[in-house]
């Protein structure tokens, strides 16, 4: 389907899809150790139950539904619910406090809010007395309150069975989603707000159906189609998670998989097997020190197999992504290495059918991106914002250059503002920001979308990411750094989880650094360093030595006036909870520039 | 921690498995010499293992690490030996011969000794300091009380003239009344005595009240260590083993729990 032909609204989407594939499955969850599953079918009539009894309930066209929860199909279902008759859908992190919840729900203007079990539900009732325009609350999880009364609460179950025998309303919902137009609003994608209170990003109908369009077409040769098993574990309120979740899924009719929890990740990838894999630069960077220590602790025989196949393979990868000729005694050594090592390791990591996977909502070391092709599996880095739905240029199979966010996606204008800023224009760019006109004024220019990323351009028009603009760091000598490049070579190391780079009018650079939890503590085992917790890791020496190590490394890669003199190891982790770091495990760097402020005076002392 | 205290028990980088599975995934302690320390923890997660892990009682473990008595490494070392170079254990259950009498119960307590004078002095003390036992000395362990029961464990234990004595959960099954008695006991034996205590218990309340330092034990790794004072203000020992609510829900109860950070 070409473009034109396209259909630009979700419920138009949503409706020829799950009419074509009826009895094939939609969603698949873990239960209780077993895999359920809910076809397109019933993907349609349980929405259309829910759309029902929020009709009957007075809901219209352009009024808003709070959702809170973490990933699960009755999460997508009350998604799909609300966008289908023209309302807007807001996601709530499950991770946010009771305060960033009544900040979503009033600014959002929600009639409705759905939240998944006690625990978010305690939430809004801390908060009830400050948002009155919340007319019900509807819960999934039943568990611990099923003997709970409350006028404004009731369960899902009561609100499907409420809808099921209403089917007298069908023909007004079936008028309401003819009468949802491109432009109107969607979802609200609330910003995580690095600063100030978060921002609710508009996307249209227009905006999410043409990117999950275009990301399906950009790449031919992959042909993302109904075969595909995906497996949603990102928020499902960002928008990278949302895309592969709800928009590109109800574009192609798909399965997507809900895991059971987070701990269980790693199961639930083995018994699914799936054939594209997206995950944020974290996920990906926790695979590789993974493999890399249980590699390290291999048998002599199996150490040696594994390096020797990398070293192939690695080669053979690298020639490859850079177009050069591949000879075919490295071609032999590469299938070898295939054969013996790699496959049995996809297949260990739930990876042996996925075709090509995404890492995206954060810059990702090149090095991880080839080592990940060395082992057969083709990670490629995505590039977008929230305000352009999501990518804005991305690699395809065909051309993919590390260290770079490939071509931007069809259909769409990436150039640079004179200072260096990426601008994009494209249907993906959004409506503006919901009641804040001044932000909205200040990131659309022209029709130009300000990303705030510094970025260049390359002779074959490849886009790379210098930094985020305000991150820059300008040294008291006037250098500029940018600390995401640094960064990024201090996580690539094992032992080290997350870096933050520090400098900005500054005599030197200097780093924070989060340790990698597992893999120090195994080397801490190995090495006999005797520690009782966590944070005696962190102040032992030979911790110190280690990572000093391993920055020295780093700092060999580096230019002079960019190697970092100093480093401290942060005495925690960093947890969402605290503010440390966004759903998506990007380091606040504000907030821990602000938090840890002794730390970093001390550094340059 | 207090680092000026000599340590009489130290435990570096154990890894213990039972079977195929890995209880311990790293531990290192210390028990300070005269102080009373204490492993909190819930069910499964490895307190036992520890003690089992020391005193050798599990075959071929711990699989890594030291641990040492006094200076002398008495890892993977025979149970006897450890014993006689002055390690006490009072197992979980308290384990007394039911089919003795309380006296030959104590008497076999000092098995490892031949010095049946001294022997017969130490059980007059034991008599001195649990008057029940005394009272009930020519009656079968098996008939008395749970409380009489644990203190005849403690008493048996000490026959043996420990410096560090280790008990496994003392409080299990206890009346709120003699929990406080036996602790009262654990305190007083480290005082009067001078011997060193590790404490696991799973009444976190009691033991922090007369530990000075303790470790809390999860999934086989310890995630929070200090002295008695600092664990009880921190914020998760609070909830989790002390059971106290800063922000107690809105509905009147609650059956879900906040995710631990360890900090």
């Amino acid at each position: 389907m070409t473009q034109s032909e396209q259909l630009h609204t979700v419920p138009a989407v949503f409706l020829k899809t799950a009419t074509a594939f009826s009895e094939r499955t939609a969603m698949r969850q873990k239960r209780l150790g077993v895999w359920h599953d809910i076809t397109w079918k019933e993907y349609e009539s349980q929405s259309r139950f829910i759309s029902r009894a929020l009709v009957a309930r007075g809901f219209k066209k352009g009024d808003t539904v709070a959702i809170l929860g973490d990933n699960c199909p009755e999460w997508v279902l009350i998604d799909l619910a609300t966008q289908r008759i023209g309302g807007i859908s807001a996601g709530i992190y499950a991770t946010n406090s009771a305060e960033q919840v009544k900040y979503v729900v009033t600014h959002s203007d929600a009639r409705f809010l759905f939240v998944e079990n006690e625990e978010q539900l305690d939430k809004w009732l801390q908060i009830q007395d400050q948002t009155p325009k919340i007319e019900a609350v509807f819960f999934w999880d039943k568990k611990g309150l099923r003997d709970f009364n409350h006028p404004k609460i009731l369960s899902l179950d009561k609100l499907w069975e409420e809808g099921r025998s209403q089917s007298d309303l069908d023909a007004a919902i079936t008028k309401m989603e003819q009468s949802v137009s491109p432009d109107d609003i969607a979802i609200l994608v609330y910003t995580s707000g690095t600063t100030g209170d978060p921002k609710g990003a508009m996307l249209t109908h227009r905006n999410v159906t043409w990117i999950a369009q275009t990301i399906c077409d950009m790449d031919p040769k992959l042909g993302i189609s109904e075969n595909e098993e995906v497996m949603s574990f990102l928020p499902l309120c960002h928008i990278f998670e949302r895309l592969f979740s709800v928009f590109i899924h109800i574009t192609k009719g798909y399965t997507v998989n809900f895991i059971e929890n987070l701990d269980t990740i790693a199961d639930n990838m083995r018994e699914i097997s799936p054939t594209v894999g997206y995950a944020v630069p974290r996920i990906w960077e926790k695979y590789y020190s993974t493999i890399y220590i249980k590699m390290s602790e291999a048998t002599f025989f199996k150490k040696w197999l594994y390096k020797m196949a990398l070293d192939w393979s690695s080669a053979v990868a690298e020639k490859k992504i850079y177009g050069k000729e591949v000879t075919g005694l490295q071609n032999l050594k590469y299938a070898i290495s295939k054969r013996l090592v790699f496959d049995k390791l996809r297949e260990r990591l739930g990876m042996e059918r996925m075709r090509i996977a995404y890492s995206g909502a954060a810059p990702i070391s090149p090095k991880i991106l080839t080592f990940f092709h060395a082992i057969g599996l083709n990670l490629v880095e995505g590039y977008g914002q929230t305000e352009g739905s999501g990518v804005a240029s991305g690699a395809r199979s065909e051309s993919f250059k590390p260290g770079t966010v490939g071509l931007p996606i069809p259909g769409s204008e990436v150039k640079l503002a004179t200072d260096g800023e990426i601008l994009v224009k494209s249907p993906a760019v959004f409506k503006g920001y919901y009641k804040n006109e001044e932000a909205t004024r200040e990131t659309i220019q022209d029709g130009w979308l300000l990303s705030g990323d510094i970025g260049e351009i390359d002779e074959d028009g490849f886009l790379k990411i210098i930094d985020r603009k305000k991150d820059i760091i300008i040294t008291a000598g006037g250098k500029n750094i940018a600390p995401q490049y640094i960064e990024n070579k201090l996580k690539f190391s094992p032992y080290i989880n997350d870096a933050i780079v520090i400098g900005d009018q500054r005599k030197f650079i200097s780093a924070i650094i989060v340790l990698d939890e597992e893999n120090t503590i195994k080397y801490a085992q190995d090495n006999k360093i005797p520690f009782s917790t966590y944070a005696d890791l962190t102040v032992s020496k030979e911790i110190q030595t280690l990572i000093s190590n391993e920055v020295n490394k780093v700092n060999k890669e580096l230019a002079r006036v960019e190697s970092v003199r100093e480093f401290r190891i942060l005495p925690k982790k960093l947890y969402e909870e605290d503010g440390e770091v966004t759903p998506t495990m990007k380091v606040k760097r504000k907030f821990v520039n602000e938090a840890y402020k002794n730390l970093i005076e001390e550094m340059y002392a | 921690m207090n680092s000026t205290l000599e340590s009489v028990l130290t435990v570096k980088n154990i890894e213990t498995y039972y079977g195929l599975i890995y209880a311990l995934r790293g531990v290192s302690m210390e028990v300070r010499k005269g102080a009373i320390t204490t492993i909190l923890g819930n069910n499964g997660a490895g307190k036992t293992t520890i003690l089992n892990t020391i005193i050798g009682l599990l075959d071929d473990q711990p699989d890594k690490g030291e641990i040492y008595l006094m200076g002398e490494a008495i890892h993977r070392m025979e149970t006897e030996r450890i014993v006689r170079m002055g390690l006490g254990y009072v197992p979980e259950g308290r384990e007394v011969f039911d089919e003795l009498t309380v006296f030959e119960n104590l008497q076999m307590g000092a098995f490892i000794r031949r010095d049946s004078k001294e022997i017969h002095l130490d059980i007059e003390k034991m008599y001195a300091s649990f008057p029940v036992l005394k009272e009930r000395s020519k009656q079968l362990a098996g008939t008395l009380s749970g409380g009489e029961q644990q203190m005849l464990a403690i008493a048996r234990a000490l026959m043996n003239r420990p410096k560090v004595l280790m008990l496994d959960e003392p409080s299990l099954g206890l009346s709120p009344l003699l929990v406080t008695e036996i602790f009262s006991i654990i305190k007083k034996i480290r005082d009067d005595d001078g011997i060193s205590i590790l404490l696991v218990e799973q009444n976190a309340n009691k033991a922090l009240e007369i530990a000075d330092f303790g470790y809390v034990l999860e999934n086989g790794r310890f995630v929070s260590s200090g002295t008695s004072e600092e664990l009880r203000s921190n914020e998760d020992v609070r909830e989790f083993y002390l059971g106290i609510k800063e922000d107690a829900s809105a509905k009147g109860f609650q059956r879900y729990k906040r995710k631990k950070r360890w900090r």
